[in-house]
């Protein structure tokens, strides 16, 4: 196997508050290769975000960070300075949920994007306008020798996203990581998106790592699909296999939840979320698991391979009967 | 104006004309919408011209006495009659704009430069620089504004100068305050993470997201500013702790017209007048510049 782009080993986070300790994310590892798309899902408060803020150290420093984010040989996690910048942005860029309020309401869109380009690529004004209108075309914003000029509020909410994902790619990164992008989006617009991801992933070869609770979203565009549940990663498999036979309950459960056609009710999860202030050693959703035993009380599942390229961290995996 | 309308001027703008120069004027007839703004600009304009061009505006020089016209009521030689020494009242006033306008804009000017940089630094990476830059403003507030720049201006001896700076570091701590309360907000935004996230320096942020969102905040500060400090520079010529006599200023001509408060006192009135009208001037033109710069403003 070729070496990846992007290996993420044992990551933890966990924030020291006044409360407590919070374990927000614990040993997680998945790796991505150039130009691949890959799903984090799982439901609010599970840690997703929170690996992603953690990749770049863009977390608050009340968390701490544990284990190694090697990305072309270096590790992100000890990067500091300009060079961390560089990585910022240039290497990895971000694309945030809230298109409304992130872009600055000050400046035209045209000085914002014109701006990544000028400090990060140190181009000309004229280089980085002409730049700028190439890359609103790329996003496909109609008309963009008109909105080039415009402010934020004047965009509307697909627009704004556009315009954050052009930002995104003014540097020409590698790596696109998607924080929930079409959250804030209605349906339609939020398919929008979606093409013009899988469309610039297909033109610029980018590898994508999209976060998402919505399995929809994961089915329509990933290649692969990492399952966290509680800060750990319960299940990761090839997105045609997820689907298809999916071991872990939680992902079960997931799925059970997704809307579709000809399908009775929809299935819920029992219970919550646990609170994460003490790390358990067993397994995390054993209290919500229709399938719990003894042994899932008493130790925490090691991720095993049920099939190459499928991991599970479940004593009792499995395709189950249940009506999916 | 609504969106639609702002959208298709926008459309119908050549595209030869700048976006700045667009923005300037859409945001010069936003101004001119509203006349208590635009009166606070003409009013406030007239004040300062008038204190630039004092030596050929006033119809005499501040300090000519005519002691057979003492104490006159207004008329056509005088318009705003003479005071106890026979000097043309309206003169006095004039040149007397001088000392409250340098005053109120150096001042201000100062308070800003002082205040701005550390409310920055302390709003923006907190740690155990914002206690500590916080509590000496604590302290600092705990002074009201003319009892500060009274004492400072004691300290630092009688002059119009002295009187400036005086004001200019009694009027920092709220500007610090109100900047580094913005800051902190300022911080939180999602744009500005998005900015942190996509690689941009402290510099960048600082320079392109935090002050230019501040700006509307800081001129207004500076508009409320000013009128206070032009009172304040008449506090301290009034205690004699700015403008030495015989140069005028608005203070002193009050300080001096105490003494003839039952025979003359017009001679309070006109100084006063003056300090009233210039700090409204100063407050409305700078309300009407914040609605007007506002982008989110929708008229």
């Amino acid at each position: 196997m070729t070496q990846p782009l992007l290996d993420v080993r044992e990551l933890s986070v966990r924030f020291e508050t006044d409360h407590g300790t919070t374990h927000a994310v614990d040993r997680m590892s998945f790796t991505l290769a150039s130009g691949e798309v890959l799903g984090v899902v799982g439901e609010s408060g599970c840690g997703k975000s929170v690996t992603m803020m953690a990749l770049l150290q863009l977390l608050p420093p009340s968390a701490v960070v544990t284990g190694q984010v090697l990305f072309e040989g270096t590790d992100l996690l000890r990067v500091r300075g300009p060079q961390l910048r560089r990585a910022r942005g240039r290497e990895i860029a971000f694309i945030f949920q809230e298109p409304m309020t992130s872009l600055n309401p000050s400046f035209t869109i045209g000085r914002q994007i014109g701006e990544t380009l000028s400090v990060q690529l140190g181009l000309s004004k004229r280089v980085a306008r002409e730049r700028t209108l190439e890359l609103l075309e790329l996003v496909h914003i109609p008309a963009p020798q008109r909105r080039i000029d415009e402010y934020p509020h004047q965009l509307s909410g697909g627009m704004r996203q556009r315009v954050m994902i052009a930002i995104a790619l003014a540097c020409d990164p590698k790596i696109l990581i998607a924080d929930e992008p079409t959250t804030a989006l209605d349906v339609t617009i939020q398919a929008g998106i979606l093409d013009l991801m899988r469309e610039l992933r297909q033109r610029l070869g980018m590898a994508i790592i999209l976060v998402t609770h919505n399995l929809g979203v994961v089915a329509d565009i990933a290649d692969r699909v990492v399952v966290m549940y509680a800060g750990r990663k319960v299940e990761e498999a090839e997105v045609h296999e997820l689907f298809a036979s999916p071991q872990h309950p939680y992902t079960i459960g997931l799925l059970g939840a997704l809307p579709r056609r000809g399908a009775r009710r929809l299935q819920e999860i029992p219970g919550r979320v646990p609170s994460l202030t003490v790390l358990p050693d067993n397994c995390t959703f054993a209290p919500r698991c229709p399938r719990r035993s003894d042994q899932c009380v008493a130790r925490e599942p090691a991720l095993a391979k049920v099939r190459p390229q499928h991991l599970v961290a479940c004593f009792h995996p499995g395709v189950v009967e249940v009506a999916v | 104006m609504s969106y639609v309308e702002l959208e298709a001027e926008a459309a119908l703008a050549p595209l030869t004309v700048s976006p700045r120069a667009r923005r300037r004027r859409l945001v010069a007839r936003r101004f001119l919408r509203r006349p208590l703004a635009v009166g606070g600009l003409v009013v406030a304009s007239v004040f300062v011209l008038v204190a630039i061009l004092a030596p050929w505006v006033a119809p005499y020089h501040y300090a000519t006495t005519d002691f057979n016209a003492v104490l006159e009521h207004s008329s056509a030689s005088h318009l705003l009659g003479t005071d106890e020494l026979g000097r043309d009242v309206l003169s006095r006033i004039i040149w007397g704009a001088r000392a409250s306008i340098q005053a109120g804009v150096l001042a201000t000017a100062l308070a800003m430069a002082i205040a701005v940089p550390i409310g920055l630094v302390a709003g923006y990476y907190r740690g155990w620089i914002d206690p500590v830059i916080s509590r000496v403003t604590d302290v600092l507030l705990a002074f009201p504004f003319l009892i500060l720049a009274v004492g400072l201006a004691a300290i630092l001896g009688p002059s119009l100068l002295n009187a400036t700076l005086a004001l200019g570091i009694a009027a920092a701590p709220q500007i610090l305050r109100v900047t580094r309360g913005e800051t902190l907000a300022l911080r939180e935004e999602d744009y500005v993470r998005a900015a942190i996230a996509n690689g941009a320096s402290d510099a960048v942020i600082l320079g392109r997201h935090i002050i230019p969102n501040m700006l509307n905040t800081l001129l207004v500060l500076a508009t409320v500013t000013i009128p206070q400090a032009i009172i304040g520079e008449a506090t301290l010529s009034f205690l004699g702790l700015g403008v030495q006599p015989p140069t005028p200023s608005w203070g002193v001509m009050l300080s001096d017209a105490q003494s003839y408060l039952t025979q003359a006192p017009r001679l309070a009135v006109y100084p006063g007048l003056a300090i009233f009208l210039c700090s409204l001037s100063f407050n409305l033109l700078g309300d009407g510049l914040r609605d007007a710069l506002d982008p989110k403003t929708q008229r």
